[in-house]
């Protein structure tokens, strides 16, 4: 047990290694292969020519017995790398009464079970952070190794730093990524996408640019979920100096809508940039939690 | 104090536990982390305002409830001083609440506001410790004594009669009141009976009897210090004004003045306690003048007191032969010495012959006419005048009757020839006296040497009030206007019987002073004393209180007749079949000058018996703390209704 699981409440979710091995176990179906269409070795279908095409992919069969213009299509299996940028502030320390542990420590299972799917079907992963303490960056790496690295500096960063005002620290995060993925990588963000600064909307949704395959998966507490609390409350931010007098039951509908609107003005804006919006809860089934993330980057097969 | 009071008391320093736990709960604030806050609308809501005042609520019914467990703790050693019957085996008990409602009464009690107040409230804290079966008698010891409520077990009608009692300047008649007290509740089967004393005791000397006095409130009868004018006479352009004071130190440094007269010199009090007389000058222009003491005292409202018309006292004129009907001992007729002997304060006017003119009269309520030879036409003009006026006359008929001139006559007393019958007369009917009372009886063994015979005159619409043991008129009456006319069949003098020797004698001039003094109203009474009036007058009364009210009687010699009593000193103003009149009502001046006695012994035992009147509260305050309690878990179970249900049901319970 590393020092910073007594620090970090990981409840449930804890030893993270084993956790994740299980919940990729449960996950795992293979390798998956490229949805890519276009220059490859295996016949993908057919489609209609738009101008612009390559002449040399019509099918001339089709064009001489239909006298209709098809293009043929082909189905590569390529590579692919995986760049998780995990956020460490301090609101992914939260973990309510009914939740099996932090927000952060269901982060980190959910980014340890996707490196060992990765890195299980060869592909190669990066790890970034934006806030935290103690966090490593881990460069493009693949195999069994990069597994236990990214466990490793997983279970070491410890969720710190407050972001609400610090946008040029979510910026050099975002341009760290960008720099690491090439084009095809898939980038899954791992956040709960609250106190974030100003723009990081747009900082965020910018990795989904340049062919990249853009996931957010927000993962949110039950308590922020649902928010099950009674009587007159006074709450306090962890990030920022917000606090709040109000009481429970009448800010309840009030607040469960602006969440859901928050929500959904990020989905707008990631499906604007090519990206996805993902929504969690660390109450969530790991393995459900996990299949959603990879059904929403496409990459399971 | 005893050290377990001490320490049940201590008990109650306890209440700074909750006081102490409300803070710390109240220091958490229930502040918790929760990182999307800024979603979270503020709202300081009812919900939030009403559990802070649910708080305060809880806290105060905890700190009570400490407090009631500490009091009663100690509630076997302390005991609040509310009065309350003792009981002997919790039988039921009899008593007489004498409430002394005398004009000393409204003095200031010694622990602050008015004596009597003080005996009011001390008698609802006795009736509030009556029970069920109690019997409750109310005596009124301001004079006469009175009866406010014949014993009785209803509680609500005891209430009702305490809140109709009020404050008078009447004398005290203590007395009399404890013995009405006594024989009212006489009669009630109960076998433990008191009589209960709420009086400054300021009176006659209290008997010894059964059952024992009571006197809870001693501090009633703390010696004051008081001065007062009980009487102001104008005498021509003199004021003769009657001050009493308790003692020379109440005396001292005070004086007496006319109100609103600012260039009169105040007449300054002997430094002597008892009554004295003080003449002032008398301001012609001032209205309706008043006397007043300057300085204070216990008892302000005897400090002023309106100046009465010219000769106040009760006004007799006496016609009597001086030659015939005095002693042989000398000195003057036998009929003056015994008004004067009867009423010191009035004005004897000894005169010759019966006024001719109306004016005359003036003044006097009273004619005493002694053994008349015939009244002229004039005089009988004067005479009716007066009567009908609200005079009073009377006649004692002798041997002059037969001796009448020629056109006098005897009326208005009686109409045609009155005869002497100068023989041995029997005696008196004392049946037929017998509302004269007591001393009737000795007109029995009556030597006389004869009397007027009325049998065969008119007595012009009159009735024979008594009468001869041979059926004779003795006394007969004669009502005219507001007066009446009263004709007695022997004379005063002693030549012809012993009649005027016979405490009979006296006892009807008395009767004859009263009825004068009632018809014609002295202009100057003591309160208390009842003004009466013909069953036939319109009389209506404003006095210091406002409208007086005035009610029909039974006269004590047959009849009806209108009375009024003024229990306020002050200045009357009258209506009399629409004729106005002034009258003075002032205090007695025993009232001042009689200082409290000591309780009889039975009085200072019984209150020895009685616990000093002190009440165990410890049931009281055990419902208070069980109902405390309840309330407490009421509002707990409340609160976690209110906060499981939510808005919905708490909209539900506002509306």
């Amino acid at each position: 047990m590393s020092a910073l699981r007594k620090a970090l409440d990981w409840g449930k979710l804890a030893p993270l290694r084993l956790r994740a091995k299980t919940v990729a176990d449960g996950v795992y179906a293979g390798g998956h292969r490229s949805r890519r269409r276009g220059a490859g070795i295996e016949f993908g279908g057919q489609r209609s020519y738009v101008p612009g095409d390559d002449l040399r992919f019509i099918d001339r069969h089709a064009l001489l017995r239909h006298g209709t213009l098809l293009v043929r299509q082909f189905e590569t299996e390529t590579d692919r790398t995986l760049c998780l940028l995990v956020d460490a502030s301090l609101s992914m320390s939260y973990r309510s009464e009914d939740a099996p542990g932090a927000k952060y420590a269901y982060a980190a299972l959910i980014a340890a079970a996707l490196c060992k799917i990765a890195v299980g079907a060869g592909d190669r992963v990066s790890l970034d952070w934006f806030g935290g303490e103690r966090t490593v960056e881990l460069s493009t790496a693949g195999g069994r190794e990069a597994f236990e690295r990214v466990v490793g500096a997983l279970e070491t960063a410890q969720p710190s730093a407050d972001l609400k005002s610090d946008l040029p620290a979510l910026e050099r995060a975002v341009a760290r990524v960008e720099r690491r993925a090439g084009r095809g990588s898939t980038v899954v963000v791992l956040s709960d996408l609250l106190d974030l600064p100003e723009g990081a909307e747009v900082a965020l949704g910018s990795l989904g640019s340049r062919g990249k395959t853009l996931t957010v998966a927000r993962i949110l507490d039950p308590a922020e979920v649902n928010f099950p609390f009674t009587g007159p409350l006074h709450l306090r931010a962890l990030e920022g100096e917000a606090r709040v007098e109000t009481d429970a039951a009448a800010a309840r509908p009030q607040y469960l809508a602006a969440l859901e609107a928050q929500a959904q003005r990020w989905s707008e804006r990631l499906l604007s940039r090519g990206g996805s919006l993902v929504l969690l809860s660390s109450a969530d089934d790991p393995v459900k939690a996990v299949r959603k993330v990879l059904d929403s980057v496409g990459g399971l097969t | 104090m005893s050290f377990l009071v001490a320490a049940a008391l201590g008990v109650g320093l306890f209440v700074a536990i909750p006081i102490a736990a409300h803070l710390l709960r109240r220091g958490r604030a229930r502040e918790r982390d929760f990182p999307p806050t800024a979603l979270v609308p503020a709202a300081r809501s009812v919900a939030r305002e009403r559990a802070t005042l649910e708080d305060r609520l809880l806290l105060a019914l905890r700190a009570l409830l400490i407090a009631c467990l500490a009091v009663i703790g100690a509630t076997p050693f302390v005991q609040c001083s509310r009065l309350s019957l003792n009981r002997s085996a919790g039988a039921s008990v009899a008593f007489a609440l004498v409430v002394d409602d005398s004009h000393s009464m409204r003095a200031q009690a010694a622990e602050g506001g008015v004596r009597f107040q003080r005996a009011l409230r001390a008698a609802r804290e006795l009736l509030s410790s009556a029970r069920e079966g109690d019997a409750i008698a109310i005596v009124l010891a301001g004079k006469p004594a009175r009866l406010a409520l014949a014993a009785t077990t209803d509680l609500n009608a005891a209430r009702r009669a305490l809140d109709d009692l009020h404050e008078s300047d009447r004398s005290t008649d203590l007395d009399g009141a404890v013995s009405l007290a006594r024989t009212s509740i006489a009669s009630v089967p109960h076998h433990d009976k008191r009589v209960v004393l709420l009086s400054d005791l300021a009176g006659a000397a209290l008997s010894e009897g059964q059952p024992p006095l009571w006197t809870p409130v001693p501090e009633l009868a703390t010696p004051l210090e008081n001065c007062a004018i009980f009487g102001a006479e104008q005498r021509g352009r003199r004021i003769l004004a009657h001050v009493a004071c308790t003692s020379p130190a109440a005396a001292a440094g005070r004086a007496i003045s006319l109100l609103g007269d600012k260039s009169g010199t105040p007449v300054p009090l002997a430094a002597r306690g008892g009554i004295q007389e003080l003449g002032l000058d008398l301001d012609p222009k001032l209205d309706h003048p008043e006397l007043q003491l300057n300085g204070g005292d216990a008892l302000k409202s005897d400090d002023h007191c309106p100046l009465a018309a010219e000769s106040a006292a009760l006004g007799v004129l006496v016609a009597a032969d001086v030659s015939n009907a005095s002693a042989k001992t000398g000195g003057p007729p036998v009929l003056e010495q015994a008004v004067g002997a009867l009423e010191t304060s009035s004005a004897l006017h000894p005169i010759a012959l019966l006024p001719d003119d109306a004016n005359e009269y003036r003044n006097n309520a009273l004619l005493l006419l002694d053994d008349p030879g015939g009244i002229t036409p004039e005089a009988r003009s004067a005479l009716t005048s007066f009567v009908e006026r609200g005079g009073v006359a009377v006649a004692f008929l002798g041997p002059r009757v037969e001796q009448t001139p020629l056109g006098a006559t005897l009326e208005p007393f009686v109409h045609g020839a009155v005869h002497w019958e100068a023989k041995e007369i029997g005696d008196v009917n004392t049946a037929s006296l017998a509302w004269l009372g007591p001393e009737a009886s000795s007109l029995l063994d009556l030597k006389l040497r004869g009397r007027a015979s009325l049998s065969t005159t008119d007595l012009l619409g009159g009735r024979v009030l008594a009468a001869f043991s041979d059926g004779q008129p003795f006394l007969t009456k004669r009502e005219l206007g507001r007066g009446a006319l009263y004709a007695v069949a022997l004379p005063t003098s002693v030549e012809h019987g012993n009649f005027p020797l016979r405490p009979a004698f006296l006892a009807l001039l008395d009767y004859f002073l009263d009825e004068a003094r009632t018809r014609r109203g002295a202009a100057q009474s003591v309160a208390g004393s009842e003004w009466t009036f013909s069953l036939g007058s319109n009389v209506s009364i404003d006095g210091p209180s406002g409208v007086l009210a005035v009610h029909e009687r039974a006269r004590a010699s047959g009849g009806a007749q209108k009375a009024a009593t003024p229990t306020l000193a002050g200045r009357y103003e009258l209506r009399i079949d629409d004729k106005p009149e002034e009258r003075v009502v002032t205090v007695d001046p025993t009232e001042i000058t009689t200082l409290p006695q000591k309780p009889p012994e039975s009085a200072a035992r019984a209150r020895a018996d009685a616990n000093a009147g002190s009440v165990d509260a410890s049931p009281e305050l055990g419902f208070v703390a069980l109902a405390l309690l309840a309330l407490e878990l009421g509002l707990r179970v409340f609160r976690r209704v209110t906060r499981e249900r939510g808005p919905a049901a708490r909209a539900a319970l506002r509306t």
